[in-house]
């Protein structure tokens, strides 16, 4: 490699960061320079709206700098003027591509300042959506890595499976999308009669088919594995160090998974595995993804096997006011652990309100692990990571 | 009287001018089915209809999408370098139109036979690089100039296995023209060079998709991260012809890999042959090897430009440099069979 | 690099965590309630704190960072998980408009975002930080810190009369 000297100076505190962050050049004997690539935030496959400043060396990435806030809803703030209940449809918002977890991390923690009990069928029901939503999160997290790999077509495979799954919840919550269903102290309303029918019915196509769809043509792909393996690889120091959780984490090696390491709702009643790998890279993401996805399939048959009878929403006072203090509540969403700190000063909106979204946390990873790669690499590596600009700008 | 009619029209310069009409008639045809045939492919694969809304069942989609781009604005980036931005589309059309002008349809309808027409080929193909490099300069963007280095390179590094690729078959046709390609091949499919030179034509199957940047190499063009590479900054027409280049050269491409490997417009089997008519057969082989290209396009990831870079040297090289040996060395001991 | 996680039963390990900081940092306010650590510190012990919890206990996971402004005075808290069940949490209290604390990137190098983040939303000025830069809002010409209670958005005053 050529030898490259480095002039850097650093950004003082709150330095301008519109153009360039560091006036740090890198010369060679040839005298070459590095450009500056503007990748974002109109781009295809950015995940949403990011914009990643990144200096590249020919086709190697020597600094990456992601400037995010384009899709910064202040949701934080708007929480402190909305009653309790009205904060759950903004919860919805923040990572839409798992809304279910979202919404449950949120009354979690309020069910946590409250102190109130859950009926074990609402338990159940919110297990079986956000298991449901896991499934339609984690198929298109797997066609999108190909979509950016240049392999058009898986993504619309996921899309179709997700489409099904969203027309479930329509069943159910009334709503494609953004549902709120989950409340505090329970679900909105009970299952339609004939809606466990009709997800078992789509369980059991979605286990003869997936591998069919996702497996069979993907994992043997000799161009994919020279694409993902290798690639962004990362040890379980440097995950746990970098705050990594969930499937980034787990494909390192460390079976970290908040369902069974601080069991929240019904998790306890119900058996499955912890996905892990030992590579690190983006193959393993991968893997982790598929792995997970048919865990979440054995989950939704025991829940639907043991439902069990009962009211759907607990003994909730009309009109929330929670006592002076603090709730946690956390989850194990698809993109790893989504916590929610919920301060109360005995009004009827919440004092503070901080969410600890895991794809915002996850992103530090990008910044630390690109140097050194390819430019064609950082599709795969956000592929391990995959964020959603919802979750990420909150 | 048609005598007459018919000694007039082959001297020149009817016969260039109507020839060079045919070319172009020929050349954005194949672009423009091409197109549609891509959409409605590609649909199918994924689990759904292509465009279908332009009566019949969507097969008028090109001529809604031409209308669409003559009425679009061409624009060109404040501080391009304007006479190499609209000439990059002109280069990268030259071997896409011209090379079909040494292409044997049927027996005695190409329009010139060139008695060094792979080397004619093999000589305006790298025009093509070129108009990707002028494309990517000239637009004075980053990513665009990513998307022409990658582009440079990828067509450069493709083009020595596609000409090693052909040198088999000039040994065993003892000629560089494509008629005499052709004819050489007749008697059946058993007498197709493909069987004999599978591996040359491999590597000319792999480097003509390279040439043509589409999936799995489409890294000038790299969608997903520098959207549109090379070709980022045209609009309108100018866009129009470069996408229509890269269809005919892919058309081309099949074409070539057809004459040479394939028979041309040879027939499978001797009673099947049409006379002049058997323009039907190398269509029909021709359009066979464009649905591969459509078909591998949408089903496989792309490769990174070092991973690309691996595979057209240390594989592609190597294997038609043995079969070449291979091919000369069979041709010496066994003179008998291939005259 | 192999990383063990703590082995065993929940059984005893928030008491061992709380003997272990109690034995290295005489804290006051320091108490299990179930599965969760709460600990109350001083603002300049933090880092020291978080030390003990990382080096000596082996508590790896820093969760979040919360910082609430309550109008003269900012509390932050510092949620550690043991990624067996156990919380550590670390509550403490800045006095006054301009806060100003240690990081405590070199010790959990995950809280440089989270850290930059609770300067862009309010301000707290994080003593050492390698690099903090607003991560939200624009860096150029926007000087406020939103999450402050006395930066007021409009529909507050909609709600004004209903309360």
């Amino acid at each position: 490699m050529l030898e490259k000297e480095r002039v850097v100076e650093s950004a003082a505190l709150g330095g301008r960061a519109t153009d360039r962050l560091t006036n740090a050049y890198v010369r060679d004997e040839f005298g070459l320079e590095t450009i500056d690539l503007n990748v974002g935030p109109q781009h295809p496959a950015m995940h949403g709206l990011l914009r990643l400043i990144v200096e590249l060396d020919g086709e190697t990435i020597v600094r990456c700098d992601p400037v995010m806030g384009y899709l910064h809803r202040c949701q934080e703030k708007i929480a402190e003027n909305r009653m309790y209940p009205a904060v759950i449809p903004m919860t919805d918002r923040l990572d839409y591509f798992a809304n279910m977890h979202m919404e449950h991390g949120y009354c979690l923690a309020v069910e946590d300042l409250m102190g109130l009990e859950i009926p074990p069928r609402a338990d159940a029901i919110r297990v079986l959506m956000c298991e449901l939503m896991r499934l339609a999160s984690h198929m298109p997290s797997i066609g999108f890595l190909l979509l950016e790999l240049g392999a058009f077509t898986p993504i619309l495979y996921a899309f179709r499976e997700r489409e099904r799954i969203q027309s479930i919840f329509e069943a159910v919550t009334g709503a494609r999308m953004m549902f709120h269903y989950i409340r505090i102290g329970g679900v909105k309303a009970d299952l339609p009669e004939d809606i466990p029918e009709k997800i078992w019915e789509y369980i059991e196509s979605l286990e003869a088919n997936f591998e069919r769809d996702f497996v069979d043509l993907i994992q043997g792909n000799e161009i994919f594995q020279t694409r993902t393996r290798g690639i962004g690889k990362v040890t379980q120091e440097e995950a746990i160090e970098m705050g990594l959780t969930g499937p980034p984490l787990r494909c390192t090696g460390v079976d970290f998974d908040i369902r069974i390491d601080y069991p929240y709702s019904w998790y306890s009643n119900v058996a499955f595995d912890v996905i892990t790998d030992t590579e690190g890279d983006a193959e393993a993401a991968y893997r982790v993804r598929v792995g997970e996805i048919k865990q979440s399939i054995k989950i939704v048959k025991q829940v639907l096997e043991k439902l069990p009878e009962g009211a759907v929403m607990g003994d909730v006072p009309r009109r929330i006011r929670p006592s002076e203090g603090e709730g946690f509540g956390r989850v194990e969403s698809p993109r790893g652990e989504f916590a929610v700190h919920v301060v109360s000063d005995g009004s009827d909106v919440p004092y503070r309100v901080h969410y600890r979204d895991p794809s915002f946390v996850n992103m530090q990873f990008l910044q630390e692990i690109l140097p050194g790669h390819y430019l064609p690499d950082l599709m795969p590596i956000m592929g391990i990571v995959d964020p959603v600009s919802g979750g990420w700008d909150k | 009287m048609i005598d007459t009619l018919l000694g007039y029209y082959n001297q020149e310069p009817f016969r260039f001018l109507s020839a060079f009409g045919a070319i172009l008639f020929l050349t954005l045809n194949i672009a423009a089915i091409l197109t549609m045939s891509e959409r409605k492919v590609a649909g199918y694969i994924q689990g759904r209809f292509g465009p279908n809304r332009v009566w019949p069942r969507g097969l008028l989609q090109p001529a809604a999408d031409v209308v669409k781009l003559f009425t679009k604005e061409n624009l060109s980036p404040r501080g391009s370098d304007l006479w190499i931005f609209l000439g990059a589309p002109i280069a990268m059309f030259i071997p896409a139109a011209t090379i079909w002008l040494v292409v044997p349809f049927a027996p005695g309808l190409v329009i010139a036979d060139l008695n060094i027409a792979l080397l004619f080929f093999i000589s305006i193909t790298s025009i093509g690089a070129l108009g990707v490099i002028m494309a990517g300069y000239g637009s004075r963007s980053n990513f665009s100039l990513l998307g022409a280095l990658r582009g440079a390179g990828q067509l450069i590094s493709y083009e020595v296995p596609l000409i090693l690729s052909l040198l088999g078959i000039t040994i065993l046709s003892g000629s560089m023209s494509l008629v005499d390609v052709v004819d050489a091949q007749a008697g059946g499919f058993w007498n197709w060079y493909v069987w004999f030179q599978l591996p040359m034509f491999i590597a000319f199957y792999v480097a003509g998709i390279a040439e043509v940047k589409r999936i799995p190499f489409d890294l000038p063009e790299g969608e997903s991260e520098i959207v549109g590479g090379f070709m980022v900054e045209y609009s309108g027409m100018t866009w129009a012809l470069i996408q229509a280049s890269e269809f005919a050269l892919m058309g081309l491409m099949s074409a070539m890999g057809v004459t040479l490997f394939f028979g041309g417009w040879q027939p499978p089997f001797e009673f099947l042959d049409l006379g002049t008519f058997n323009w039907i057969w190398f269509g029909l082989k021709t359009a066979l090897i464009m649905f591969t290209f459509l078909w591998i396009r949408w089903t496989l990831p792309r490769l990174r430009m070092d991973q690309l870079m691996d595979l057209g040297w240390k594989v592609l090289v190597p294997l038609t440099i043995v079969w070449l040996f291979v091919t000369a060395g069979v041709v010496l001991v066994f003179p008998s069979f291939f005259g | 690099m192999e990383v063990t996680l703590p082995q065993g039963d929940l059984e005893g390990r928030p008491e061992r965590y709380l003997e272990g900081f109690q034995s290295r940092h005489g804290l006051e306010d320091a108490e299990v309630e179930g599965s969760v650590v709460r600990l109350v510190v001083e603002p300049r012990i933090v880092p020291a704190v978080l030390t003990t919890a990382r080096e000596a206990l082996g508590i790896k996971h820093l969760s979040f960072i919360t910082v609430v402004d309550r109008e003269g005075s900012f509390g932050l808290t510092y949620e550690l998980l043991d990624l067996r069940g156990v919380t550590v949490r670390v509550k403490t209290t800045i006095e006054g408009e301009e806060p100003v604390i240690d990081t405590v990137t070199r010790i959990y190098p995950t809280a440089n975002w989270h850290e930059r983040e609770a300067y862009d939303m309010f301000g707290v000025a994080f003593k050492g930080h390698p690099d903090l830069r607003r991560v939200y809002m624009w860096q150029d010409h926007f000087d406020h810190h939103p999450l402050l209670k006395s930066f007021e958005i409009s529909t507050k005053r909609t709600f004004e009369g209903l309360r």
